[in-house]
């Protein structure tokens, strides 16, 4: 035997040990348990991929499911539906957690007369519903969410047919105001749909396209797209935002007009007014800004608005100069008392601009019943003074998101028999009389039609893990459980057959293959002005209160209206703008902050006339000083991770439901008014540990989130000096005026010679919009444990992924210590740099050398390995990385965090780590690996674009490409070569990362 | 692939003895003609003795499967069992309802192929106990490694020849070192020798 080194020795020392403990205790038994009947398509091990659609929110997206042995493990977008062309959002990312959610109803359950709910048979639970609606003809209604048209249908047949007395539509943040001012503009009844691609100048009246509007994946690609650098001239696209708050899609903008919540309308006239002085728009189109306008001009909007006159002269000149302008109305958050007029404002000014037909469509055709919250709060007295005997509610959970000063809890109480769909526990269910859980999206059948040309199909891909039931099946059978009479006007056969009867016009084997019928539809033309302008009054809106504070109630983009709130990713995936997880703040301006003498984490209270809540304090600049701004979304009492069940502290509230302040205040056609009320907000007195995923916005100049200016980019000739200019000023001091953003190597060179591969990534930080898709496919793609509050508290957030949210170029600063956190943002400011972070795949990686295990190393390809198996957890290297992108388990997360049946969402081709070992992104290997054994079986080499990372495919906007370095004619290595914008984070400590980031590009306030 | 791949005309021979049968005999299908099929072998009925032998190394598995008599005596091709297994990264093991493709003509007098009859009229998966297990954080490719040329018997050992299965111990020198079968050091020298690759992440990720 040759010598024994001191590995050789250390091993067989090990295989002592081993033998004696296996002596001490007997293997656990596994089981292989094929098929009863192997489903020919099934092949284990190899993934299948159904179509169908999101039903995360009303844009209704299209997604392709995959599935690994009948299980649902990822979603991702399909890339044949029109509305999200592939991407998809964190959100729709999150929403396979909801079929294996641990808090999912096993089966129909009764309330007893002890409070608590009791599992019941479907037939018994049927027949009581039955009986309630026999007896309670026309005093019954059913309230939820659009469910798509044919499930609409069945439910509205079902209520004629049983007599119920109808059913409202309910979204919270329903576009109503905007539909009744199209209504009122242009006399149709149905929303608008923008194309920002066309746009060369977008002006956003609060419009927060990118997270929470109307189709967010669709608007962030097309504004990518109107602003692609390389494609369009000049540097594409102007993007103006005005609004109060900077938000995520205002950080994206070239420019922040800081005007007072509510005034958008009076701006917009005044824009329009300018834009005529300019000498924009057609005679028609000047009359109606005319008649609507009244009084105001550049001088009396400035005094309301808070806008400078000049800069609206400004901003009406350029308006008028753009070729192909938009205008968006605002989003939720911003729709105030007068939402109709603000909106109505809006759409004339993209009437006189001539956007109408361009940038922006009017369906020909109104559209399906929208939500009514007139309705709903006519229903809510109703239920008061006892005229509802029973209420359906599906897909939705109004107890948590309706304004608690409407009542709607009490009038809940007098309802003797509240039946709720709900798949998994909310706070509406936790008081219904009966729970019917319904399937998850992932598990039904269902379509939605949410525009003209787009019809999308929604088909299980799982049968229901529990004992739960389509919402439209059961209204069916209960139909035919009330009498005979009331089935004779209900569809035959159950809802799958419906639903193929309704689509028996297209080809259905097709249609779900592709995950629907897509067809083009001629653009609807220029509608003419409709008389309902003149009826709009567009002026301030009515605040309750008189506090010194307006209070700001936005929609979450990660949480939305609270539906998110019991997805541990959604609450984990830090928000797009405070980077703050689990937890509820209250956003205060610099000075009002300094007045108040409040610094971030100091609770404050917020006081409005219906209600007060305390919450810490986020201090930051992007915020006008007399507002006060909440996300909805939080506040649940019930939910494992919605409360604080999960922390052990069941029967907790998890941070504030906003929707306790608001008083209840409608728009001018009913519509729900968020905007409502002014807040007294004084501090507590105590403080509380914010849970920031960062805990500063100052890059401290280092080369991380960069920028470049559009004249050094177009300044073709002269590169060194153009970009001496265009760079701000982190590199003037230290490398003198000719420091360029330029490679200082060829990243292909890190991988070992003869190797056909080099990995890489290009991250466009021009295009990366901050939203957080990717880092929500990346958990979901590798299994990464969520930590919950505590543990991102001290810093243990397991995210291999993470937006970096810088603001301008900060300042070096070395306090020791964790920084206090100061705001770097200032008023009208909109310096925001998103930039991804991952591991960089080193070419000359700091935490390879470090390690005394050899755990984590070089691979010919140029990937830095990382082995699980290896790894004891000395944690050398995440001390060594100067990117922070290693990330240790601290405990077997998956215990706590994850319990039955979440693991089944686990992906089987990624090892699931343990407690004491080192993790962090790995270009997600397993796709590469998969990729390789395909090429290998054809004989052939990988192609370009074959493997993707989980990141690079959610992106709605396309800014990650992933790819082969080694071939120049590559997407990624072409992107790489980007001699202009490209650089390496850090890349003075020459690492050599496989990751190129090009430069944001800032354009500049634009030009009148 | 098996050694022991069938010829094409066994497999011809295989089917038309089936089908003959069928129409001779009369034969639906199912367990209720059970009477009519013709008697085991005396060698079938030792084979299931010897499969479910508690003296032999290897676990008792539910039912006494004799790899022997299929893969040795009928010369049944392991990937017609173990469909996928050529595809797929994970091997097939084959479903109840092909084990009756030819059970529910043969064998009913045998107590395990009552048993697998049994699962069928229930329609319950049979929970056999897994012999050859790699550790979670290793990504083995079956696909590759039947694409690459190599004998199934190469890690599971001479399967045809064994009534019950067991880990066939096979313990290799690497280095100077003992590496036991089916672990690392075991699957490396293979690699080595092949010169396939030897990178940590195409088995570890």
């Amino acid at each position: 035997m040759p010598e024994l080194d001191r590995r050789d020795f250390l091993k067989l020392v090990g295989a002592g040990a081993g033998a004696a403990a296996a002596a001490g205790c007997s293997e656990p038994v596994h089981k292989l348990i094929p098929y009863v009947i192997q489903p020919e398509t099934i092949t284990p091990g190899i993934p299948v991929y159904y179509a169908s659609t999101c039903r995360e929110c009303p844009a209704a997206c299209g997604i392709h499911v995959k599935t690994r042995e009948g299980r649902p493990i990822k979603l991702e977008g399909n890339p044949a539906h029109p509305v999200n062309q592939g991407a998809l959002c964190a959100r729709g990312q999150a929403s396979i957690g909801r079929t294996y959610h641990p808090d999912r109803f096993a089966g129909p359950m009764q309330r007893g007369a002890d409070g608590t709910l009791a599992p019941i048979s479907w037939d018994q639970a049927l027949d009581l519903l039955a009986g309630k609606l026999r007896d309670g003809a026309g005093k019954a209604w059913i309230v939820g969410a659009d469910r798509g048209p044919t499930a609409n249908d069945v439910i509205d047949r079902f209520v004629a047919g049983a007599g119920l007395g109808g059913r409202i539509v309910y979204e919270p943040f329903a576009p109503e105001s905007l539909r009744a001012a199209t209504q009122a503009v242009f006399g149709v009844d149905a929303e608008p749909l923008f194309d920002l691609s066309k746009a060369d100048l977008v002006i956003s009246f609060g419009g927060d396209v990118l997270e929470t509007g109307s189709a967010p994946a669709e608007h962030a690609r097309q504004l990518a797209e109107a602003r692609d650098v390389a494609a369009k001239e000049h540097g594409g696209a102007r993007f103006v935002y005005v609004g109060p708050r900077l938000s995520m899609t205002a950080g994206n903008a070239d420019e922040w007009i800081v005007a007072k919540p509510g005034t958008e309308g009076i701006l917009a006239l005044a824009l329009a007014k300018a834009a005529i002085a300019a000498g924009a728009g057609s005679e028609s189109g000047r009359a109606a800004i005319a008649e609507l306008a009244g009084g105001i001009d550049a001088a009396t909007a400035a005094a309301r608005t808070g806008v400078d006159a000049k800069t609206i002269e400004r901003l009406g000149a350029a308006l008028a100069k753009a070729k192909a302008p938009l205008a968006l109305p605002p989003s939720a958050g911003l729709t105030s008392a007068r939402a109709v007029a603000t909106a109505g404002a809006v759409l004339a000014l993209n009437q006189l601009l001539g956007a109408v037909g361009n940038t922006l469509q009017i369906p020909a055709s109104g559209s399906a019943k929208g939500a009514s919250y007139k309705e709903l709060l006519a229903l809510v007295d109703a239920m008061k003074s006892g005229q509802v005997s029973v209420l359906l509610v599906h897909d939705a959970d109004p107890l948590h998101s309706m304004p608690a000063s409407s009542g709607f809890g009490e009038a809940l109480a007098k309802v003797p028999f509240v039946v709720s769909f709900a798949s998994s526990i909310d706070q509406t269910s936790n008081v219904a009389q009966l729970v019917l859980p319904d399937l998850t999206a992932l598990e039904s059948w269902g379509d939605a039609a949410p525009r003209a040309g787009v019809r999308s199909l929604q088909q299980p891909t799982i049968a229901g893990l529990f004992d739960g039931r389509a919402l439209p099946d059961v209204l069916l059978e209960t139909g035919r459980k009330i009498s005979a009479d009331v089935a004779a006007k209900l569809p035959a056969g159950d809802f799958r057959s419906v639903l193929e009867t309704a689509w028996s016009d297209t080809a259905w084997r097709d249609a779900l293959a592709r995950g629907g019928v897509f067809t083009e539809v001629a653009a609807a033309g220029t509608p003419g002005l409709a008389g309902g302008l003149a009826k709009l009054e567009v002026a301030e809106p009515r605040l309750d209160g008189d506090g010194p504070f307006t209070l700001l109630a936005h929609p979450s983009p990660l949480l939305y209206d609270g539906r998110g709130a019991n997805l541990p990713w959604l609450q984990e995936v830090p928000d797009p703008v405070s980077k703050i997880t689990w937890q509820s703040w209250a956003e205060l301006g610099i000075e009002a902050a300094a007045k108040l003498g409040v610094v971030t984490g100091d609770v404050v209270v917020v006081e409005t006339g219906t209600g007060r809540a305390e919450l810490p304090a986020w201090v930051r600049g992007g915020l006008r000083d007399d507002v006060v701004a909440i996300a909805v979304g939080q506040g649940h009492t019930v939910g494992r991770y919605a409360s604080k069940e999960n922390d052990g502290r069941p029967g907790e509230i998890r941070g504030v439901n906003v929707t306790a302040l608001l008083p209840t205040l409608t728009d001018e056609a009913g519509g729900r008014a968020w905007l409502c009320t002014t807040a007294k907000v004084t501090p507590a007195g105590r403080k509380e540990r914010v849970a920031f995923a960062q805990y500063t916005d100052n890059k401290r100049k280092r080369d991380l989130g960069e920028t470049v200016t559009l004249a050094s980019l177009l300044g073709a000739a002269g590169h060194g000096e153009a970009a001496a200019a265009g760079h701000d000023g982190a590199h003037e001091g230290g490398h003198g005026a000719h420091h360029e953003i330029k490679l200082p190597y060829d990243e292909a060179d890190d991988a070992a010679e003869g190797a056909l591969h080099r990995w890489g990534m290009a991250i466009d930080l021009d295009r990366c919009t901050g939203c957080s898709a990717c880092v929500a496919a990346c958990y979901i793609e590798n299994n990464i444990p969520v930590v919950g509050e505590e543990q991102v508290l001290r810093g243990r957030i397991q995210s291999w992924l993470r937006i970096e949210r810088f603001v301008t170029e900060g300042e070096v600063d070395f306090k020791g210590g964790r920084p206090a956190r100061e705001s770097h943002e200032s008023l009208g400011n909109v310096d925001v740099r998103h930039s991804p972070m991952l591991c960089q795949q080193c070419g000359a990686a700091p935490c390879e050398p470090v390690c005394p295990v050899i755990a984590t190393y070089h691979n010919h390809e140029g990937l830095n390995g990382m082995v699980y198996n290896r790894c004891i957890g000395t944690r050398y290297c995440a001390n060594n990385c100067p990117y922070k992108v290693r990330k240790f388990n601290w405990y077997d997360y998956d215990l706590k965090m994850f319990p039955e049946p979440l693991p089944l969402m686990l992906n089987p081709d990624v090892t699931v780590r343990g407690q004491g070992v080192m993790e962090k992104c790995t270009f997600c290997v397993q796709r590469i690996e998969l990729a390789r054994q395909g090429a290998k079986n054809e004989k052939r080499a990988i192609r370009d674009g074959e493997v993707t990372t989980a990141c690079a495919q959610a992106c709605p906007t396309h800014a990650i490409t992933f790819g082969n370095m080694k071939d120049a004619e590559s997407v990624v290595a072409k992107k790489s070569g980007d001699e202009k914008r490209g650089y390496h984070a850090l890349h003075s400590l020459n690492t050599r990362p496989a990751v190129t980031y090009l430069a944001k590009v800032t354009r500049g306030s634009v030009e009148g | 692939m098996s050694r022991h791949a069938p010829r094409p005309s066994q497999l011809v021979l295989f089917a038309l003895f089936t089908l003959v049968s069928a129409l001779v005999l009369g034969l639906p299908a199912g367990d209720s003609v059970r009477a009519q099929q013709a008697e085991s072998s005396a060698a079938a009925k030792e084979a299931q003795r010897l499969a479910a032998d508690p003296n032999a190394p290897g676990p008792i598995q539910p039912i006494p499967f004799s790899h022997k008599l299929h893969a040795g005596q009928f010369q049944i091709e392991c990937l017609y069992c173990h469909s996928g297994t050529d595809k797929s990264r994970m091997a097939g093991v084959p479903s109840v309802e092909s084990c009756m493709g030819c059970h529910s003509q043969f064998g009913g007098d045998l107590e395990g192929v009552q048993k697998l009859q049994e699962h069928w009229k229930t329609q319950t998966p049979i929970e056999w106990v897994q012999i050859h297990r790699l550790p979670e954080h290793v990504k083995f490719r079956h696909n590759r490694h039947v694409a690459a040329g190599l004998d199934c018997q190469t890690c599971h050992g001479p399967v045809q020849e064994l009534h019950k299965l067991y880990l066939v111990p096979d313990t290799k020198w690497v280095n100077g070192m003992p590496a036991e079968k089916l672990k690392m050091g075991w699957c490396m020298d293979c690699h080595w020798s092949k010169n396939a690759s030897t990178d940590c992440l195409t088995c570890h990720h």
